[in-house]
């Protein structure tokens, strides 16, 4: 299944702060921060379970990361994931002129992954040392 | 009974903006562990142990040869990178936000002698409050001002139970002051967010804004302010009603407080944002008392900020290609440059723009040569070409950081950093010296 018409936010979670600083290469970060939170209504409509990797896509790259269901909602149309390296495949690098990129408010689509893994903070950057 | 451990008292936290000076710490004495923290918040007393010897602390300087990082002397390792620095034609120096002062002040002195490009972390996270500030000035105040005065308090696209988590206990909600002797119950609290976040469920009124939309609210509100009737039924998703009733209870304050963070300053109207959040504060100020805090994330950005002004008469983005400092935030921000592919060198210092910048300027980053000043493993580190390892500031060695405010406080050391590790300050005056050298002054 998959979703059309979400509108991506990213920022801080206390457990993605926790992870970073215990490690950024350690998988707490994946589970931190390679992580995608739903409204409960909107999850439904994925037809899986919490946990599955879904693929997060939007104008500028995509990404594959957990999901989850939101403690912040109800927040329908919208999805977050936390400040970092799986968030910032997603967002929009442009600053319309003022030198901060736009990391929230992305249109962005997700459909339930059927293949590949979440890949790991290095495993991911690491792509972008190789292209 | 023998001693084990020692404790260090009154330590400031170097996590976030916040700037808790409240931290005891204690340190074994036999292996100087850090082995207990109060006090802290989970992400402060996380960032305590894990500056203990791990696989991911750096202890030794690290030079790239034939893809593999080998470990090197401090001369070589030094070298290395004065080579790359002095032979790149527009080298970048990026980060200085989580680490001391004195070291933010070595950064510019080096930018200066490269004639290179100089930059914080605000340049990704409120680099727009800067360019609002300077576009229509602010009322500011202290933490210490609110805790006993503020009795309206808004976070707007801010979330302080996550990013800032003893910010609420210590200066703007739960805190008793002097002139609110019941803490809580003394204060009326908003929240202005897309999202019903821990910090909205545990707040008086809750506005759900649209996503993106938050200029719009802040001028319906202003329009309010100043008694015009709004002929629709809804703001960027909010009643009309509830508008009103938010504008009733900001005039009626006797001492009101604005913290925003990046909801208002990473969304598509950046500094316009903040622009209009500052005018509405001014214009409140005909009916009460009112000011904004923007809600700094790195412990040490605002000192930044403050260091790189004294120096060179801006905050950030700083230009000195032409042997003066020049400041142009689109154009000299490190991620607009990168964007360009403009940067053929980079200096990073106690930053991970790997994780932390866009994927289409990281590409770049990673297309030249880097330099990486950094006690652990990062995204950045691990594929940089020369690895500097770093006393951790604020634990490891001491210096000055400004608190979100703009009040300086001394960070305390409470343990030797492992191995070879040198601080910021040590390193970046290395450098200064070898690259004076090689340039032949």
């Amino acid at each position: 299944m998959s979703l059309d018409n979400l509108i991506l936010l990213t920022g801080r979670t206390i457990s993605q702060g926790v992870a970073l600083e215990g490690g950024k290469v350690t998988r707490e970060n994946v589970r931190a921060a390679g992580i995608c939170t739903f409204d409960a209504d909107d999850f439904k409509k994925l037809d899986c379970l919490a946990g599955t990797p879904v693929k997060v896509i939007t104008d500028y790259g995509e990404v594959l990361v957990y999901s989850t269901i939101s403690e912040e909602g109800p927040h329908p149309g919208i999805i977050f994931i936390p400040m970092g390296p799986w968030a910032n495949q997603l967002v929009n690098p442009s600053s319309q002129g003022c030198g901060t990129p736009t990391y929230k408010g992305i249109k962005a689509k997700v459909e339930v992954a059927k293949s590949g893994k979440v890949l790991n903070a290095l495993e991911l950057i690491g792509k972008l040392k190789e292209a | 009974m023998v001693e084990k451990v020692r404790t260090v008292e009154d330590v400031c936290c170097p996590f976030c903006g916040t700037l808790c000076d409240d931290l005891e710490i204690d340190v074994d004495l036999k292996t100087d562990q850090v082995v207990e923290v109060r006090n802290g918040c989970q992400i402060g007393t996380k960032k305590y142990f894990s500056s203990n010897p791990s696989d991911h602390r750096y202890t030794k300087p690290l030079i790239r040869k034939n893809g593999e990082h080998v470990e090197v002397s401090w001369d070589e390792a030094i070298d290395k990178a004065a080579d790359i620095l002095v032979n790149a034609q527009r080298p970048l120096l990026y980060g200085f936000s989580s680490t001391e002062c004195e070291a933010q002040s070595k950064g510019v002195e080096l930018a200066e002698i490269l004639n290179a490009i100089l930059d914080n972390t605000a340049s990704v996270c409120h680099g727009p409050s800067l360019l609002a500030i300077q576009d229509v000035g602010a009322s500011l105040a202290t933490l210490g001002e609110i805790k006993n005065r503020a009795d309206t308090i808004i976070f707007w696209g801010s979330n302080p139970v996550h990013a800032h988590p003893r910010h609420l206990s210590r200066y703007s909600d739960f805190i008793r002051g002097y002139f609110r002797t019941d803490g809580r119950n003394d204060r009326y609290i908003v929240v202005v967010d897309p999202r019903y976040t821990h910090t909205a469920q545990i707040a008086d009124k809750y506005i759900k804004v649209n996503p993106s939309e938050d200029y719009e609210l802040i001028q319906a509100i202003r329009a309010m302010l100043r008694g015009s009737d709004l002929d629709v039924k809804e703001v960027s998703g909010v009643p009309i009603e509830s508008i009103k009733e938010l504008v009733d209870i900001l005039k009626s304050s006797n001492f009101g407080v604005v913290f925003f963070g990046m909801g208002l300053t990473q969304t598509l109207a950046h500094h316009r944002n903040v622009d209009t959040a500052i005018r509405l504060v001014t214009e409140l100020n005909d009916y009460t008392k009112f000011i904004l805090i923007p809600m700094r994330g790195h412990y040490n950005v605002t000192g930044a900020n403050v260091v790189f002004t004294w120096n060179t008469g801006y905050a950030y983005s700083i230009d000195f290609s032409r042997g003066y400092p020049r400041y142009n935030p689109g154009e000299f921000s490190s991620v607009e440059l990168l964007m360009r592919d403009e940067v053929d060198a980079a200096l990073i210092v106690a930053s991970d723009p790997g994780s932390n910048f866009p994927a289409a300027a990281v590409k770049n980053l990673f297309k030249h040569p880097l330099i990486a000043i950094e006690p652990h493993k990062t995204p950045t580190s691990v594929f940089a070409d020369v690895v500097l390892p770093v006393a951790i500031a604020g634990i490891e060695c001491e210096g000055t950081a400004y608190r979100m405010d703009t009040v300086p406080l001394r960070l305390r050391k409470v343990k030797d950093a492992p191995g070879e590790c040198l601080s910021d300050k040590e390193i970046l005056e290395r450098l200064i010296e070898k690259v004076r050298e090689k340039m032949g002054e």
